[in-house]
Parts: structure tokens; sequence; C-alpha cells
């Protein structure tokens, strides 16, 4: 099977055993929702002594993680991303971000992917909660290889660091050569009619969009941005010169996540027209995926539909 | 007076006295400070630092240290001040608590300050951490303790709960936690808020290995650290009877000592004389002069 074929908790699962088996001190805690991280069985399996699910309890995992980081070990803890963040939100801002201790917070099933839990569980601010957090890191992958990455990536460095864990298949974009550098977006697309920013499940949509745009003889510049934060001004003020508009679409809260990053760097340093997809200051439901992007507003064929109305206007 | 280790009982009240006086003194020089719950914690952290546990001051992150954390972070002051004893930096550093740009602020913090060995001052999280530090150094098969003391107004919060059932499951038996049981919080007495009793019944349940003690009995103290220590395949609770900002005569038990408040030098004078008597009644003064390190 190729690793594009797997679920993304599947390849968060391998590279964590993979980290385990390299390195005595990367441990696994989960708050009761190992099996939908995919470490329940496998790594407690695999590796019963360091792994330690702390039962519903998000706010004693964090501290533990704390902990442990503060003793050298490299703590991933998973749950939930509304529990991951905002639940425990200052526990992690003073037992992990203030005192640098670098834990590894995974977030799984981010705002529209939890779908049938519905609202409850459909965090739409992560990103922007995390993201304001002095010290900390804010990662969303998109696909398999850069997940794989960028999991590896967060065992090396010393860094508290949250990231996004999309759980289901989802198609390809890299390949086996994909290395996750957190300073640098990555040009999906190249063209010069608008710059379209997307990060994590909506850059698997804005794919979808820039081929139905292409077909119209609209070419947009696609930035994908696995790092929120640290976020790479450069690549954005490089395209935005040549395009004068842009398009963010995220699986969030148009408040403060990545179309609020945009716009900071934009206003101070090359303003242009933006428009920014994503829930508009609601709360989620329960529904399906493309219900939900769709009556969101940041599905591909809305993604397309900003892009030539901004297009328009400018 | 050598600092390594100090055993007398005449050392000991010495010692207690010029903490008393130096908490006092640097809190009245900052304007404030956290003078109830510090003061109560005295003769425990004395005991933790000069009779107890294992460290090294000149290589303060020691791998097979005993690890200390202050959960009620906002006893700083009596943390700092025996760390400035043992060597980790100098005592007139003290003077500078909450001073712009210091490394002794009111809450503890692992980052700025030589000796801390885990950041705390959100009530409620420091014993999550002193259980990740444990598990840790269990892991690491170390043979060290890790001694963590809670407020009782601190164990209204959840996260304690979390944590103390999370020991057990554990068999933490490398962790040390103490309550310092002092019966009061800002608003009122614990009783009168939310009450914790019965305490001691409660840990025993949650799985710990549960012992009482007077918080200011030199001996009682050091004994029951070290029955506390000798307890396998449980964590230990020591549930400390103290008295809140004891031993300054101008707050001691009364509910206003959490914080207080050094608005002008009539007030200073007035709180510096409530720990300026030694046990017959005279003037007790602390020389910062002659105190100071070279």
């Amino acid at each position: 099977m190729k690793l594009h074929e797997k679920e993304l908790r599947a390849v968060y699962t391998d590279t964590l055993i993979e980290l385990m088996t390299e390195n005595s001190n990367v441990v696994c805690l989960e708050a009761d929702l190992g099996k939908s991280s995919g470490t329940v069985p496998r790594v407690w399996e695999a590796f019963p002594d360091r792994f330690f699910d702390v039962g519903v309890a998000e706010a004693n995992m964090i501290g533990i993680s704390a902990g442990l980081a503060n003793e050298g070990m490299v703590p991933f803890c998973a749950t939930f991303t509304p529990f991951a963040t905002r639940r425990a939100y200052d526990q992690i801002t003073i037992s992990i971000a203030y005192a640098e201790n670098p834990v590894k917070i995974v977030g799984t099933a981010p705002g529209v992917t939890t779908a049938k839990n519905g609202a409850t569980h459909m965090c739409f601010q992560d990103l922007a909660i995390m993201r304001a957090m002095p010290n900390m890191r804010v990662y969303c992958p998109a696909d398999v290889y850069e997940l794989r990455s960028v999991v590896r990536y967060m065992a090396a460095s010393k860094k508290p660091e949250y990231m996004q864990l999309i759980r289901e298949v989802k198609p390809a974009i890299f390949d086996e050569s994909y290395e996750f550098d957190p300073h640098q977006a990555r040009v999906l697309d190249q063209g010069s009619d608008i710059t379209l920013v997307t990060t994590g499940l909506t850059t698997i949509f804005a794919r979808e969009a820039v081929a139905m745009l292409n077909q119209e003889n609209i070419h947009a510049e696609h930035i994908h941005y696995p790092s929120v934060k640290p976020f790479d001004v450069e690549t954005l003020l490089e395209s935005v010169k040549k395009t004068n508009a842009v398009v963010t679409a995220e699986n969030q809260n148009v408040i403060g996540g990545l179309g609020g990053a945009v716009c900071e760097v934009l206003a101070e340093h090359h303003p242009v027209k933006v428009k920014r997809l994503g829930a508009q200051d609601r709360f989620g439901e329960v529904g399906d995926v493309p219900y939900l992007s769709e009556t969101l507003g940041f599905s591909a064929k809305d993604i397309a539909g900003a892009c030539r109305e901004l297009i328009k206007a400018k | 007076m050598d600092m390594d280790r100090v055993e007398s009982r005449e050392q000991l009240d010495r010692l207690a006295k010029e903490f008393r006086y130096i908490i006092t003194d640097i809190m009245c020089r900052a304007g404030g400070g956290h003078i109830g719950g510090s003061l109560s914690l005295v003769e425990i952290i004395i005991t933790l630092y000069f009779r107890i546990m294992n460290i090294k001051p000149d290589n303060p992150r020691w791998e097979d240290r005993d690890r200390f954390v202050l959960s009620k972070g906002h006893a700083g002051p009596t943390l700092y001040t025996a760390l400035a004893y043992k060597g980790y930096f100098k005592k007139d550093v003290l003077l500078t608590l909450n001073a712009n740009g210091t490394e002794l602020p009111s809450h503890v913090d692992q980052v700025i300050t030589p000796g801390v060995d885990q950041t705390a001052g959100s009530l409620g999280q420091g014993l999550s951490c002193a259980n990740g530090i444990a598990l840790a150094n269990k892991l690491q098969n170390r043979t060290n303790n890790v001694f963590c003391i809670v407020g009782d107004g601190e164990s209204q919060e959840g996260q304690i709960w979390e944590a103390a059932m999370f020991a057990a499951q554990h068999k933490l038996d490398n962790l040390v936690v103490i309550t310092d049981y002092n019966k009061m919080q800002i608003d009122a007495e614990v009783e009168n808020i939310v009450s914790l009793e019965p305490l001691v019944d409660k840990w025993r349940a949650f799985g710990w290995e549960v012992f009482e003690m007077n918080g200011h009995d030199w001996d009682e103290i050091y004994e029951t650290l070290n029955k506390a220590i000798a307890v396998k395949d449980k964590p230990s609770m020591i549930v400390a009877h103290t008295v809140k900002a004891r031993g300054n005569e101008c707050y001691e038990n009364r509910i206003e000592c959490h914080f207080i408040n050094i608005p002008d030098e009539d007030e200073r004078k007035r709180v510096i004389g409530g720990v300026c008597t030694d046990d017959e009644g005279q003037p007790f003064h602390f020389n910062w002069t002659e105190g100071k390190d070279e």
C-alpha cells in the first residue's frame, strides 16, 4: 500500500512508533481518544512503558506532558482539537509555553472533519488561540508525506508545538522527498491573477478550485502554509506583488487564524484586497464534510467563486 | 552556619527567624506580597532544603537531584530565601523581589530563577507537572524524589484531583506531596468557602499513603517526610497543619494576610515590627550587609 492510501492517523501512529523505536525519550499520551488518534492499540502495545492514557483529564495530560518535557522527554499528547487547545488553554499557556517546556500537542479531527460529533466538538478557533500564544508554534499538514515530516520535525525540535491532525485518507499533494520547514510556505501552483492561501484541509479543497479556475483560463497562485506560526512572510509578499489580491480559506473561524495572519502581514507590508473564507464567526453543526464546507462557505466551489469575484473587483 | 545540612534545633530556629524577617522585609520593600502562604511554609521548606533534599546548588539542573515543585507558586519568596541561603544566587538578589527586570517574580519561574525546577502560579497545575517529572524520573531509572507543595485553597481546583488519580494509578512512589493546610484562602476560611474535609480521607480514598503533621514542628516534619519517602508503590500525601502568616504578629492567622499591601513607611515599620522580636521578646534584626555574600 502506498503511503497516501493510508489514513493520516495511521501515518501519525507509524511515525510515532518509528520515533519511539529510534529515541527512548519519545513518549505518547492520550486522554481516552487514543483510538481516534490511531495510537490505541498500536502504540500502547508496542511501547506499554511509554504510552500513558490519562483518562478523560486533558488539563492533567497537559501538565504531565509539561513535567515530562521538563525532564528531557519528548511527549506527544493528542486529543480532539477543542480539548487539546481551548479546554486546557491556561495549562498550555503557563505549564508549557511560558515555562518553555517543549511539549508536542496534537489536535485531532480539526474543524468540520469532526463531522457527526457536531458543534460541541467542532473547534474553529484553535489556530487563532494557539497562534496568539507566545512561544507556541502552529502546524497544519495537508497530506501524509507532510504529516510524517512535521511529526519528525517536532520530535527533534526543542519548541512547544501544536499540530492539527486530519484523521482520514486524503489525496497526496507531496511525495516521499518532502521535507518540512516551518519557515517555508509551499507554492503549489504558480499564477498571476490572484493569490490563494490555504492550510490543512482547505489546501485539498483549493487544489480542486485551482483546477476549475484553470479551465476558465484564470491562474491562481496557490500557496499552502504547513506552518501558520511561524508564518512565511516573504513567500506571501512575493506573490501578492504579482497578483494584488488574496483569497484565504481555512477550516476555522475567519477571525484570527490563517486569514488573520495574512491580513496582519499585508496590512503592515503591502495592503491589497483580501477575501477570507471560513466559518463566518459562527459555531458548527452536525453534518458530513462536503455539507459543512459548503454550508460554511469554504468548499472548492466557494473558493473558486471568491477568486473570480475578487479578480473582478481588482 | 554550614548551609549544606542544618540539624540543631537552635540553628533551625535561628534560620526560621531569619527567613521570616527576610520574607517580610523583601515584601515590604516590594510594596506588598503573599505573606500568609509564604510564612506558613518556612519550617517545611527549610527542612526540605537543609535536611532532606539531595541537591547541588552549583549545578542546579544536576540530573540526579531531588526535584521540588511549588505548585502554590505564590509562596515563591520562601523558596527564593532557601535558594539564596543554599547558594543558588547571592542573598542580596532577594532584595529585587518583584522589581522591574528581576529574576525573582511573585510566582515561581523555572526559566529565569536558578534552582526553580518548575514554573507555577496558575493554581492546580504544579501537581500535574510533578506527576510528569516523577514519571520521567522513573522512566529514566533515577532514584531521586520529587517533592511538591499544594495549597489548601488550590486543592479546590479539579486538576489537583485529576493528578491525584493519575499518580496513584501509576504508583508514583517517588512523589511526596505536602498540603499547606493553613485553613485560609483569599476571601475567607476554606471551610466557609468550599470545605476540603475530610481531607485525609479524601487522599486516602484516592489511593495515596496519607500522613498528618504539625507543619511548624521540626521533628515532626523531618520524621514525617522520611516516612513518606520510604513508602513504596503509592504516592504520599502529607497534610501539614500550618498557621497562615505564622510568625508575623501583625498578620498571623488573620484572613487579610493572603496578600498585603505596604503603601508607606509607617506600614512598613509596623509589619516589619511583627517579626522583629526573638524568643525573649528582644528586638531582632537581620543585617543585610552582614548577611550579604561576598
